[in-house]
């Protein structure tokens, strides 16, 4: 099978988008953008200054009056200009992704199709935004309403795992709104935003009002101290959530912060074995199991354990690991070096703790990416609460298999976990789904389904550890982030 | 000679692939038919098969990209390749009793694979399943009109 063409072998040295305008960026500082598969270098990042980063964040806050007073149709028109675009370009904002983060064609094409539905659920800003009011409502002959309100510049601070997806959970709500924006990428993937951004700019968005800046801890920092910035979104890790989360609060920013997980999976006596199984596989090794939502933590309850375990055994070694742009390929390489090296020293501490590996996908060679950052399928045995493999959220494609005798077990187990991404729950057994998902303090439930990803007109939710904040992205609760409520009561003699 | 590239089917993605390499080859061979003089007789149903089949391939394009969900995007094991694999070169002085047999063929493998497909991608997407099916049912139909000539 052919792998499928790259968009382009090498991207140069990316830019920044400022006031609509493409900017090298002074700065002496770049980072190497490495095609995880290949391990070539395509690109070269920018770590943008300060300065950079405050005259991006300065063109939206000039840009924003102008946008506030655009009627939100005309907003939500672009919307539609920018869907078409998108939809014209799917195939190679996917290849971009594939190329990048390592994901398989598949899971990028699933990506962009994300990115698209939050486009399309903002392109309703009319209908989402409208506020409301009471004749009489604050007296005799005293009207009250509400209006709901732009209120001037967001940013977002996006991770590497969905380089095509998690700005959109953002943007196109608080820009449809009527605010303006900067994004700040992960400088491990840059090229899919910088993709995005060009087809923002040929939809016709004015300039200033989706500003790009690439870099790390000084665009961060700047983003999270600037003044004319109203709220911050941010998808990452815990500790760096709860900095963000804490920053913000200094500086009295909104902050949507989603953090890291640590999933469970429990399999009930009763579950339909093949269909679960093969449901599963997509949420351990889907993305390399670099997905905030990935299972991590397999627990098997009563007597399933052992054909589950088997089952589980003969179709993780079929998983045909790869290049993401060779379509055959089930799962692709974990992001860097540096994350495989992470994602081994929790496999050889599964094993130190005396956790049984049954399937080691340390040592896996792709034939023509043999310098590729793969690692194969990976299973535990024997896991127990207390051991690391169970606790620690490893970003990678190792399962923990958990022995369990009930679900109260697994329900405690879980509720011990300082994460409280997603949790699922097979079954046929109705009672059992509906005490789970009554039960779990997760944000996000699913009941025969092992990847609880939100649509985009539902908030992607999340709790504990997992999430900093009150307002999730994407949806009405987007919409509730980048708005505020204004009341006016009036009265006419 | 009919060039062509069918894919191990591993993934969603593989199996559209081949679906979409089935009607890509579909238009290839049927487009070469129509412009052979003496096939004339048969030119009307070659032609007509071109358009359905163009047709198709981009029904299955929007159906890749609009039907495709994280949450259900599982390994696929139980569609074996060479089991849709098809011989495409014609003789070149085949009548046209010959050339419908040959352009049935891939009528009828393409719904042998569409309906397999169907039954794999039922429980995965119900959408798509419902596509490869309505696409099998054409398959015999085109088969059929073929099979007249």
């Amino acid at each position: 099978m052919a792998v499928l063409a790259e968009v382009k072998k090498d991207y140069g040295k990316i830019k920044n988008f400022v006031n609509g305008e493409w900017i090298d960026s002074k700065t002496s500082k770049f980072m190497d953008v490495v095609n995880p598969a290949t391990t070539d270098v395509i690109a070269k990042v920018p770590m943008s200054t300060r300065d950079e980063t405050s005259a991006a964040i300065e063109a939206a806050q000039e840009a924003w009056w102008s946008w506030r007073e655009t009627p939100p149709i005309s907003r939500g028109r672009l919307m539609f200009n920018l869907k078409t675009i998108m939809e014209r370009d799917f195939e190679d904002i996917a290849r971009i992704i594939s190329q990048e983060q390592g994901k398989t064609i598949d899971d990028a094409r699933g990506e962009t199709r994300r990115a698209i539905e939050n486009v399309e659920v903002a392109a309703g800003v009319t209908s989402l935004m409208m506020g409301y009011n009471l004749e009489d409502g604050a007296a005799a002959n005293i009207d009250e309403e509400v209006i709901i309100s732009p209120l001037g510049v967001f940013g977002a601070i996006c991770p590497f795992n969905f380089p095509g997806m998690v700005p959109f959970w953002f943007w196109p709500y608080a820009v449809a709104a009527g605010n303006t924006y900067v994004i700040k990428p992960s400088e491990q993937v840059p090229l899919t935003t910088m993709h995005m951004v060009k087809l923002i700019e040929e939809a016709g968005f004015p300039p200033g009002v989706v500003n790009l800046v690439n870099g790390r801890e000084d665009a961060v920092n700047t983003m999270l101290e600037h003044p004319s910035i109203k709220g911050i979104s941010f998808v990452g890790s815990t500790p760096v959530a709860k900095y963000i989360y804490k920053k913000c609060g200094e500086t009295g920013k909104r902050v949507q912060a989603q953090g890291g997980a640590k999933n469970s999976l429990v399999i009930m006596p009763d579950a339909k074995l093949d269909a679960s199984v093969k449901n599963m596989l997509a949420s351990f090794y889907g993305c390399a199991g670099q997905r905030c939502l990935a299972g991590s933590n397999m627990l098997a309850i009563g007597d399933i354990a052992e054909p589950l375990l088997k089952k589980w055994l003969d179709e993780s070694k079929r998983i045909k690991v790869g290049y993401g742009l060779d379509e055959s390929s089930n799962m692709g390489p974990v992001i860097s070096a540096a994350a495989k090296a992470r994602v081994l020293g929790y496999i050889q501490k599964g094993v130190d703790e005396g956790a049984k590996l049954l399937l080691d996908g340390r040592n896996i060679k792709v034939p023509g990416y043999e310098k590729g950052y793969f690692i194969g399928p990976t299973v535990f045995d024997g896991v127990t609460p207390d051991m690391t493999i169970a606790k620690e959220e490893i970003f990678g494609p190792v399962v923990s298999f958990m022995r369990m005798g009930t679900m109260d077990e697994a329900i405690e187990f879980i509720h011990k976990s300082p994460y409280g991404n997603a949790a699922s729950i097979y079954t046929q057994n109705g009672k059992w789904a509906r005490d789970f998902r009554y039960r779990v303090q997760c944000g996000n439930i699913g009941i025969n389904v092992g990847i609880v990803a939100a649509m985009a007109y539902f908030p992607f939710a999340g709790a504990k550890g997992s999430f900093f904040g009150d307002m999730h992205g994407q949806g009405k609760d987007a919409i509730n982030f980048f708005t505020d409520r204004k009341v006016v009561i009036t009265r006419w003699y | 000679m009919v060039e062509s590239e069918f894919p191990e089917c591993t993934s969603f993605g593989t199996v559209m692939r081949f679906a979409l390499e089935l009607e890509r080859v579909a238009v290839v061979v049927n487009s070469e038919l129509a412009a052979d003089p003496r096939l004339a007789a048969g030119a009307e149903t070659f032609r007509s098969l071109v358009e359905n089949h163009k047709k198709r391939g981009n029904l299955l394009e929007n159906t890749r990209r609009e039907k495709l969900n994280e949450m259900v995007l599982e390994p696929i094991s139980d569609i074996v390749r060479e089991n849709y694999l098809m011989q495409l070169d014609l003789s070149k002085d085949a009548d046209l009793k010959a050339a419908a047999r040959h352009a049935a063929m891939i009528e009828e493998t393409s719904a042998r694979f569409y309906n397999d497909s169907a039954k794999i991608a039922k429980h995965l997407l119900s959408e798509a399943a419902r596509i490869m099916e309505r696409m099998a049912k054409e398959n015999l139909v085109n088969k059929a009109k073929l099979e007249a000539l």
